[in-house]
């Protein structure tokens, strides 16, 4: 076996055993709970399991081609494509290389802290997959710059040449020189680097030009863009993403989607647009529960597209709305931003309910829902998608096929609603549940022969994913850290004089902000700057709140980087301008059901009116 | 860069904000400080880690924080160890010195020592007793599987969550009581779904501003003393306004349905008894043998002292 495969073969077998251990830690937690048993340290064990599952998946995706790039390449020709072929490649590994540097020093400070896991292991020894797999991921793409030795030589070439650029960094990096090198990222990126890599490598360029000025050390400055995907990976409810997506993937590569499908169509198949309706309400509520950090296209999206597709819906209308509708649901309970916006914003002289903003958030939630449902029956009459006459009988029938995947929704939101399990609990008994129905009962995946097949796609997804979100937060620590958000607030105070325009000022400096950066970071920064100007102006503060987190929503799919687009294009396989293009619509409507949310303060804070509140 | 978890427009962001202002004017423009309120920059352990790695410099801490560099500071954390603020503040002024000769060993600094006040439990239902307590689901922070076992140990009936799903957990209930400063209760709301207060200062949240000794170091020597004291006042003014703040804060609680459930002598020894039947399990595994034995003795000889005081001035 060549060194290759072989190393193929050992990210496969940790890509299956990761996630089967990551699901079994939190289980057996919530199963011994109420005998007093639990996993001592498993929480640690979880976080480091799913730094291996997104570093190893992260190298797989590299392996095999799976992470997102913008796809603009074929509008060259095949001479200029090989060439830019080979300047990606040297972009890539040199980016790539300086993180796998940056994860070295961050590895010598977890060293020095010394820490240990249940178990006796170094929490260091674990992390030093960090550095392993980047490096090995370098090397990869130098490797896949070409057929012939020439090329992957170049790329190769181009480590020492950015190391050598890195540590002269205080010399060379004036303005000129970072316009010039961030020019040639924004080339690399349209020839075919992944968008993580751009990203990345934007961040590392930012960090070490803002360091140059400081006087700081290079090496240091580099780090900073390693300690947030260090940051990301390691935070506590992420591993729900990893379990969240290995059930989509389960349920998709069974004949679930089959099953539903008949069901849907038996339930609502006499109605134009009925199945579109179905995947708007589903993946509102599955948002509701993971807070719109883009779970729901990579988790859903494999299980419900194939559906919509079959029951005659349009492809760019199928893609538009699995994209928009992973981010409907941000403002009904339990909402992790919600909670998380009324307690930044809130103050000690002005008080932000958590449940007053989900009260006032029911009317424009639903609002923005029922728009784009009526937009998605007027397509489903339109293009007369399969329509069959309501009975009983088929209804019963396509019921008792489909029970084993239709119990799984109310088992798992009972089991989280009822306060049996956590957040992550509740992803890993998810995954469980469906490898059990898909495995044992409905017998659709062998346990042995195609259940691994499916774990490591779901696998090699969620490392791509989740390398991609980790390097957008090297470009949100950025933004952060250069103070960016305050200047435009700043730029809004002296400018905007009339309450209407502070609106529509907020609007539009949300959607920015919403498509720059995550939505955590966009409440944390920006809340507590924004609600003292809204009551300035005499603006509600719960329907502030309100318009806030509504315009998040639309932040995730403005082009040209808005997060669910990019999470959709890589699910999909679809090039990004594609996905954009069919989100379009979906944006438009959502904005305008925003600017009725905004200028109608009646729908949010009515409702608290009425109530009395 | 100083980074904290202290909310962005609180008064005690207010009070780091015109520190920051200070030492610019007082370092002649030399030392700019940007600050990063609110958790922006991460958790605790994340602002430490930046710290080491020198992309953060400075950092207003949690004992968790300052734990990550060295576990003696819980010593001034122990559960009814200490009575009241004159107790603690006594014990830290006494363990200073070897505390902060230990931080700066490591690479940091301390500029000033500060508090978020006591912790007291917060519960669905009225907890008088331990017992009152054994019986509900308490939240533990998951990053701390050693309190975990001591608060099993004892009966009670940990639940270890991340932070982060606290307002949740106490929704499905899955925990329905946790420990935290009333200030704390107030800012996450974490009140509204857990509405009865025990009267019982349970330990005191203690905090500090560490700064990287590198960077520290890196400022002239003649302006650092003058900038050393404009921390230290800025530390008692953190201290002053959350000692004003925290009956300000229960009061407030109580007008939106607080309910503060008192404890008379003989409940309060329950409780004395229970904390210092988990002693032998934290001396040790959670806080160092001789920080521990020496926080102890420091206390004892502060008692004896007020005690003796007291006895003199009574005549
Ligand atoms: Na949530
Ligand atoms: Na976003």
């Amino acid at each position: 076996m060549s060194p290759a495969a072989a190393l193929r073969r050992v990210e496969r077998a940790v890509l299956v055993a990761g996630l089967v251990a990551l699901a079994l830690l939190p289980l057996v937690d919530a199963l011994g709970r109420p005998a007093g048993l639990f996993v001592p340290g498993g929480a640690a064990w979880v976080q480091q399991l799913t730094l291996w599952l997104a570093f190893v998946g992260g190298l797989a995706a590299a392996g095999e081609g799976k992470h997102l790039t913008l796809s603009t390449a074929e509008l060259f020709g095949p001479r200029l494509r090989r060439a830019g072929h080979v300047l990606a490649a040297a972009v890539s590994a040199a980016t790539v290389a300086t993180m796998t540097y940056a994860s070295l020093r961050l590895l010598a400070v977890q060293r020095a802290e010394g820490k240990v896991l249940a178990g006796g292991i170094p929490e260091w020894a674990s992390e030093a997959i960090m550095p392993v797999a980047l490096g090995l991921m370098a090397l990869r793409f130098a490797w896949g710059a070409g057929a012939e030795w020439r090329p992957r030589l170049v790329a190769l070439a181009a480590i020492p040449l950015a190391f050598a650029l890195g540590a002269t960094a205080s010399g060379l990096l004036d303005q000129g020189s970072a316009a010039w090198l961030v020019a040639l990222i924004l080339a690399a990126l349209v020839l075919g680097t992944p968008v993580f890599v751009g990203m990345a490598a934007l961040a590392l360029l930012f960090f070490l030009k803002d360091g140059a000025a400081l006087g700081d050390d290079p090496g240091t400055s580099v780090s900073a863009v390693l300690a947030e995907v260090f940051r990301l990976i390691s935070s506590p409810t992420l591993p729900a993403i990893p379990l969240l997506t290995g059930c989509g993937y389960v349920l998709a590569e069974s004949g679930a989607s089959a099953r539903l499908l008949r069901f849907f169509r038996a339930l609502l198949g006499f109605l134009p647009g009925g199945l579109a309706v179905i995947v708007i309400a589903v993946c509102a509520l599955f948002t509701t529960f993971t807070g719109g950090s883009g779970v729901t296209i990579i988790a859903l999206g494999g299980l419900v597209y194939p559906m919509l597709r079959a029951d005659g819906y349009p492809e760019g209308f199928s893609l538009g709305l699995v994209t928009a509708a992973g981010s409907l649901g941000l403002l009904f309970p339990p909402s992790l931003p919600v909670i998380l916006y009324s307690v930044v914003a809130g103050t000690r002289e002005q008080n932000v309910p958590a449940d007053g903003l989900y009260l006032a958030g029911l009317l424009p939630g639903a609002l923005m829902i029922a728009m784009v449902a009526a937009y998605a029956i007027r397509v489903g009459a339109r293009v007369q998608t399969r329509r069959q006459a309501f009975s009983w009988a088929e209804l019963g029938r396509a019921t008792w096929e489909s029970k084993w995947e239709l119990s799984l929704p109310p088992l798992v939101v009972g089991l989280f609603a009822s306060g049996w399990l956590s957040m992550v609990e509740t992803a890993a008994a998810a995954l469980a549940y469906a490898i059990a129905i898909e495995c044992f009962f409905t017998r659709d995946l062998h346990p042995l022969r195609s259940l691994p097949a499916a774990l490591v796609k779901s696998s090699v997804l969620t490392g791509s994913v989740l390398i991609l979100l980790s390097a957008a937060m090297g470009i949100t620590s950025y933004i952060v850290d250069a103070q960016i958000p305050e200047q435009l607030v700043a730029w809004v105070r002296t400018h905007i004089h009339s309450p209407i325009l502070f609106l529509l000022a907020l609007n539009a400096l949300l959607i920015v902000v919403g498509c720059l950066v995550d939505i955590f970071s966009a409440i944390v920064v920006l809340a507590p700057l924004i609600a003292p100007m809204g009551a300035a102006f005499g603006v509600d503060p719960v329907h502030q709140g309100v318009i806030f987190l509504a315009n998040l929503e639309l932040g995730f799919l403005t082009p040209p980087v808005g997060l669910n687009l990019y999470l959709s294009s890589s699910r999909f396989g679809k090039p990004l301008t594609e996905v954009t293009r069919h989100a379009l619509p979906f944006l438009l409507i959502m904005a305008a059901g925003v600017l009725v949310i905004t200028y109608i303060p009646g729908l949010s804070v009515g409702v608290l009116r009425a109530l009395g509140r | 860069k100083m980074a904290t978890l202290v909310p962005d427009g609180s008064s005690w962001h207010l009070i780091l904000k015109e520190t920051a202002d200070q030492w610019n004017k007082l370092s002649g423009g030399r030392v700019t400080v940007r600050l990063f309120a609110g958790g922006v920059a991460g958790d605790d352990p994340d602002v430490v880690r930046k710290m080491r790695l020198g992309t953060l410099q400075a950092g207003l801490l949690t004992s968790v924080g300052v734990a990550e560099v060295d576990k003696s500071v819980y010593a001034l954390g122990i559960p009814l160890m200490f009575r009241s603020y004159e107790e603690v503040y006594h014990v830290l002024e006494r363990m200073r010195p070897r505390l902060e000769a230990s931080l700066e060993a490591k690479g940091f600094v301390v500029l000033n020592w500060a508090d978020g006040g006591w912790v007291h439990f917060f519960a669905q239902k009225p907890v008088a007793t331990p017992d009152d307590l054994r019986a509900l689901k308490l939240f533990t922070w998951a990053g701390d599987p050693k309190s975990v076992e001591v608060w099993r140990s004892a009966g009670f009936n940990p639940v270890p969550l991340p932070a982060t799903e606290i307002s949740t957990a106490l929704q499905t209930g899955l925990v329905n009581a946790l420990g935290c400063p009333p200030q704390v209760a107030v800012i996450s709301q974490y009140y509204n779904h857990a509405r009865n207060m025990t009267d019982l200062p349970w330990q005191l949240l203690l905090g500090a501003t560490l700064i990287n000794k590198a960077t520290w170091e890196r400022i002239p020597a003649e302006v650092r003393p003058a900038l050393l004291e404009s921390a230290r006042s800025a530390g008692a003014r953190l201290q002053a306004e959350i000692r004003k703040s925290g009956a300000r804060d229960v009061e407030a609680m109580r007008k939106r349905g607080l309910n503060v459930v008192p404890l008379d002598d003989r409940t309060r020894a329950l409780w004395q008894q229970t904390a210092e039947s988990l002693y032998p399990r934290v001396r040790g595994a959670i806080v160092p043998a001789d920080a521990f034995d020496e926080a102890q003795r420091l206390r004892d000889e502060y008692r004896k002292q007020a005690g003796a005081s007291a006895t003199q001035s009574a005549p």
